[in-house]
């Protein structure tokens, strides 16, 4: 009876032991693969890849060029797509960068400034090896259209 | 088990009653920074510092952990590690206080949550970022980023100037473009030796703190766990700015500290308050004044 409830014991404690670290390994795997396949910092995401690489969110910038009939041009981060920019950075998935695509044409349209057509750059730096030579590489080139079914502007 | 979470933990169980408030000390140091969460957040660690019963029922640290996972969720991907880590915490608090042996429970999942967030660090570095082991990461970031600054000039034998012209050197160029006067690129030797020990010495005692927590340890391998933990909070956050961070690991150290083992408590104790202090006085910016870097 005593090794019975001794043992009972062990195995909710058992349980009870594995499952934050079980989280802990599962979003660790996720955060690696996020990394490989699509662009996420290895800073962020839970992987505990911090201090581990130049490739950091400060490392990182999004930037934004509208065009319309008669306009092209980058804008720039306001502050109100500054969460929406840093996310899409970190991790610049489609969804991310549609989310900021949609608040930039939020803002054009409520400044009522004509948008067609909304494309995101995400850029980070690299650094040469040796001469820590610093340059800047595009991750994304990503264009979201304001109107799907308009044919494409040439 | 309903009921279980709702009950507190009895007082014989053996968990520190220290490593609860310290715990609930980090949420109220560094709130979460979602408006609709950080109340919450910080009334429930009030009250969990203030009414014993409050920190010693399992439901307490499980709506926390609940909240850290909300948090995470709304401001993703942004968070920082550490976190994550505060979440997996405040979980394994609940469960273990919800367990028949709390104490037990909870220095096991202490444990293996250190071994494995270690282990994680250890593997990003070594093996899957393939600028920590060259060296560049911290010949950059000690001359780029303005939280390591007053030590690279304290320890690195750099003016104000050369950094400012270094910072220069490092700003990026589109791909193949090249600058026809490039700014001045000055690396004193003692700057690279610095960067080189924080590369090694960094990983070594990760490296040997995740072997020492995931192995089973007794006896003077025990001993050398807690020394290594502590050692690490010591050095690495005089100068790393992630306080939040080492409060952590000291808190998880000092939830495997057996009663007995006094010195090692009181070890923890002193580190969770020297990284305090190592977080509110910039120690490297007035010796590098004082010594006219």
């Amino acid at each position: 009876m005593t090794a019975d409830r001794h043992s009972a014991s062990s195995v909710a404690s058992g349980w009870r032991t594995i499952l934050p670290v079980a989280l802990l390994v599962a979003v660790a795997a996720v955060q690696v693969a996020l990394v490989n396949t699509a662009g996420l910092s290895p800073w962020k995401g839970g992987g505990f890849g911090m201090f581990s690489t130049t490739d950091d969110a400060g490392r990182r910038r999004s930037r934004v060029f509208v065009s319309a009939a008669e306009r092209s041009e980058e804008v720039a981060i306001s502050p109100s797509l500054e969460d929406a920019a840093r996310r899409a950075a970190v991790l610049p998935t489609d969804l991310a960068l549609t989310r900021l695509a949609r608040r930039v044409v939020e803002r054009e349209t409520r400044y009522h400034r004509p948008v067609d057509t909304v494309r995101i750059e995400t850029w980070r730096i690299e650094y040469a090896p040796d001469t820590l030579a610093a340059t800047a590489h595009r991750m994304r080139n990503f264009v979201y259209r304001v109107d799907a079914t308009a044919p494409p502007r040439p | 088990m309903w009921t279980r979470l709702l009950r507190p933990a009895p007082d014989g169980d053996g968990v520190p009653d220290s490593v609860l408030t310290l715990t609930a000390i980090i949420l109220l140091l560094r709130p979460l920074d979602v408006w609709w969460l950080a109340p919450v957040v910080l009334a429930a660690a009030c009250l969990s510092l203030a009414v014993r019963s409050l920190r010693r029922r399992p439901i307490t640290w499980l709506v926390v952990a609940a909240l850290v996972a909300v948090r995470i969720v709304v401001v993703w991907p942004l968070s920082d590690n550490h976190v994550y880590l505060l979440g997996y915490w405040c979980l394994a608090i609940g469960l273990a206080l919800s367990s028949p042996a709390p104490a037990a429970t909870l220095s096991t999942s202490s444990r293996w949550l250190l071994g494995a967030a270690f282990a994680m660090a250890v593997l990003w570095k070594a093996v899957l970022s393939p600028d920590y082991v060259d060296g560049r990461f911290f010949r950059v970031t000690l001359l780029t980023d303005d939280r390591f600054a007053d030590a690279s000039l304290l320890f690195g034998g750099l003016s104000r100037e050369q950094m400012a012209d270094n910072r220069q050197f490092l700003e990026p160029l589109p791909a193949g473009a090249e600058l026809l006067t490039p700014p001045a690129f000055v690396e004193p030797p003692r700057l690279r030796a610095f960067a080189a020990i924080a590369t090694w010495a960094g990983l070594a005692l990760e490296a040997l703190i995740a072997l020492l927590c995931l192995i089973p340890a007794q006896g003077r391998l025990l001993v050398a766990r807690h020394v290594s933990l502590l050692a690490f909070c010591a050095t690495t956050y005089a100068l790393a700015p992630v306080a939040g961070f080492g409060w952590l690991l000291a808190v998880m150290g000092l939830a495997q500290c057996r009663v007995s083992q006094r010195a090692m408590r009181a070890a923890y104790l002193a580190v969770f308050v020297l990284i305090l202090l190592y977080a509110e006085i910039p120690w490297t910016g007035v010796l590098a004044d004082l010594t006219g870097r």
